[in-house]
């Protein structure tokens, strides 16, 4: 009797909950997925917030297909098994294209669901090339790739600063040992590579691997990681006075690293994109974030412009069909606030996107400005 | 080898200091507290706050360094003592006479606790030692064959040599240190001959978690940073060295602690730094596989 019971308490709330999905309204759903908890909570937000900037915008004017615009946005806690299932989900709520992942390592497992999908997929901040490489026909990036990046280091250690023997560290993260394989594979035969190492992503004691970098004597030290780990880095390398060059990625490009390392950052080289401050296309998405949310992330820009190609390529198009959505964004050249957006065949940004950059009393500076 | 050696000796002597609160609880109650990690990194937490606290203040003290670190090592210390005496009150005393696995599983939880309530409390992000403070210790690094030692590095190796020495002082000379190991050898006995066993136990936490506290100071200061994490990682290592010397026994945790800290150092320098987990842990097998007592464990092969 009660077994019965039962079955039908579970019967009753099924129809119930397929009811609920079963309403049909006229909308159009595009998805966000970032780390919205855990440690990266204020990535992933930064993320949210410019795509739905973007889409308030949309619909502000009428919406797209006629359709209004509804945010699907979902949290993969900046994990690999995590994303995957939040891609699932995605898939399966019918969204009609993805701004996200943050973590190239959510990307990537994440990636193959929105190919398998057929679900046109645009990420604002995964650097690692394998993201592009794959060649996937829906598969976009509106930011660099650590092959850039590195690249862009490596000349300028070269060129710039005249390295010739060069210390590598790294985090042994997707990341961090990316950008410092890339770093190292573009010095090529220019500069010798004196040591070369890597620690777990929690460590905070560096003295030990310091000593050991020292004794080869480096005129640079680069390091593939994010600014928790430069921060104390650098101070202690600078107590045990190694006096080499700092240089690392856009991994370490925040106030945090700043406030950590204090005077010890000072004359820190770093790769990053423009600063949208000095980009005049980007003033107005500047006014419109301030206002609503405050300071903005160093991704909001590329979320806003992600979810911005993505409804305009659907609005030229006509359609919501993912193979039409994906050739019409690979062909258009888009007015983003970032500037002028074209994709390659890979589906990569055609333009250089890097700087350099240089820590200059307690601030980030472009190194042109200098 | 000398700037290893001493980084070693460092990393060594706050293992050790960490390890003796494990073996002092584990000889006495015969469990292990997991949670005693999240007192080491409390204590960095705590010293940084006091520092912060003094310097607001401000007035004549901010202008003497070493007086406001001294201070806000006390503040720390005594801070994080009645962190552990509250632990064992809350987590463990109720558990005393339950299964070990009850005990166990509650000192994990009270880890899992401490390191979330610091992470809401503090901040996920990186907390900064005043550089100011640490300016005269490290700004005038001795030159010794080659290799810097800073004032700050002497001091951390000198506190430790001291504090462990008086701890093992403390615990085979005094009245209390005696009962501290009748306590040990048996707890109903020691009852019977009119010891408080409830006060010697509580003690054991208060000293084992001033001990970590110290510890987690000196580092904060030596490594200039501190997260809500970091008592993890150095809570397994400092476990580990309290086996590796053979656990329950004091002088056995410090020669853990100091092993385990050259053998990781030298490791780093002369291998490879991507191995740095590795080194410990095989040392630990090779040990536990050759004397499975540990280091100086025959007291507590005797016991058993």
């Amino acid at each position: 009797m009660k077994n019965k019971l039962s079955l039908w308490i579970v019967v009753v709330i099924g129809l119930l909950v397929s009811m609920g999905c079963g309403a049909k309204v006229d909308v159009i759903k595009l998805g966000i997925a970032g780390p919205l908890t855990g440690d990266q909570a204020k990535m992933g937000t930064d993320v949210l917030n410019g795509a739905t900037l973007a889409v308030a915008e949309w619909n502000a004017k009428g919406g797209v297909l006629g359709k209004t615009i509804i945010i699907v946005a979902r949290d993969d806690m900046a994990q690999e098994q995590q994303a995957q299932s939040v891609a699932k989900e995605l898939a399966g709520e019918g969204v009609i294209g993805v701004v996200g992942h943050f973590n190239s390592g959510c990307t990537i497992p994440a990636s193959v669901v929105y190919h398998d999908s057929n679900i046109p997929m645009i990420t604002p901040s995964s650097t690692n090339p394998y993201v592009t490489d794959r060649n996937f026909a829906n598969i976009f990036r509106v930011c660099g790739r650590d092959d850039q990046q590195g690249k862009v280091a490596a000349d300028f250690a070269v060129n710039t600063l005249k390295t010739k023997r060069v210390a590598i560290l790294h985090d042994k993260t997707q990341y961090g040992q990316g950008l410092a394989d890339e770093f190292k594979k573009a010095l090529g035969a220019n500069a010798e590579t004196v040591y070369y190492g890597g620690f777990p992503k929690e460590e905070l004691n560096f003295k030990p691997i310091i000593s050991a970098v020292k004794e080869t004597n480096p005129d640079l030290w680069f390091f593939g990681g994010i600014y928790n780990q430069a921060g104390p880095m650098v101070v202690q390398a600078r107590e045990a006075g190694l006096t080499a060059v700092f240089m690392s990625g856009d991994g370490v490009i925040d106030p945090v690293f700043l406030k950590v390392a204090g005077a010890s950052a000072e004359g820190s080289y770093l790769t990053f994109s423009r600063d949208p401050k000095d980009v005049p296309t980007a003033q107005a998405f500047l006014d419109k974030y301030h206002k609503q949310y405050g300071e903005h992330g160093p991704y909001s820009i590329y979320a806003y412009d992600a979810a911005n190609i993505i409804l305009s390529a659907i609005q030229a198009a006509g359609t919501t069909d993912g193979t039409k959505v994906s050739e019409q964004i690979r062909k258009t050249v888009y007015d983003g606030s970032i500037g002028k957006v074209q994709f390659d065949a890979k589906g990569d940004l055609a333009s250089s996107y890097y700087i350099i950059w240089v820590v200059k009393d307690g601030k980030f500076v472009p190194y042109e400005n200098k | 080898m000398l700037q290893h050696l001493v980084n070693g000796l460092i990393q060594g002597g706050i293992y050790a200091l960490i390890a003796l609160g494990y073996t002092m609880v584990y000889g006495i109650l015969g469990m292990i507290n997991f949670a005693h990690g999240e007192i080491y990194m409390i204590g960095a937490y705590l010293g940084i706050i006091s520092l912060a606290v003094l310097t607001a203040i401000g007035g004549p003290i901010s202008g003497l360094p070493i007086l406001c670190l001294f201070i806000a090592l006390i503040i720390s210390v005594v801070f994080a003592a009645g962190y552990g005496f509250s632990i064992e009150r809350v987590a463990y005393r109720r558990l005393r006479h339950a299964p070990v696995l009850s005990a166990l599983i509650s000192a994990i939880g009270m880890s899992t606790f401490l390191q979330n309530y610091i992470m809401v409390a503090q901040g996920k992000e990186n907390k900064a030692f005043p550089a100011f403070f640490k300016e005269p210790l490290i700004s005038h690094p001795y030159l010794v064959g080659g290799a810097r030692i800073s004032l700050l590095e002497i001091v951390i190796i000198a506190s430790c040599v001291l504090i462990m020495l008086g701890l093992h002082l403390f615990i085979s000379r005094t009245r209390i240190g005696r009962a501290m190991r009748a306590t040990a050898q048996d707890k109903k006995m020691a009852a019977l001959v009119g010891i408080d066993i409830n006060r010697i136990i509580s003690l054991t936490f208060i000293i084992g978690s001033a001990l970590a506290a110290a510890g987690g100071v000196m580092v904060s200061m030596y490594i200039s940073t501190t997260r809500f994490d970091v008592g993890y990682m150095t809570g397994i290592k400092a476990f580990t060295a309290a086996v590796l010397g053979g656990i329950g026994n004091i002088p056995g945790a410090m020669l853990g602690g100091f092993l385990l800290g050259v053998v990781e150092t030298l490791g780093i320098a002369y291998i490879s730094p991507d191995y740095k987990e590795v080194y410990a842990f095989v040392i630990l097998m090779l040990v536990l596989i050759v004397r499975p007592t540990g280091l100086l464990g025959e007291r507590l092969a005797e016991k058993a």
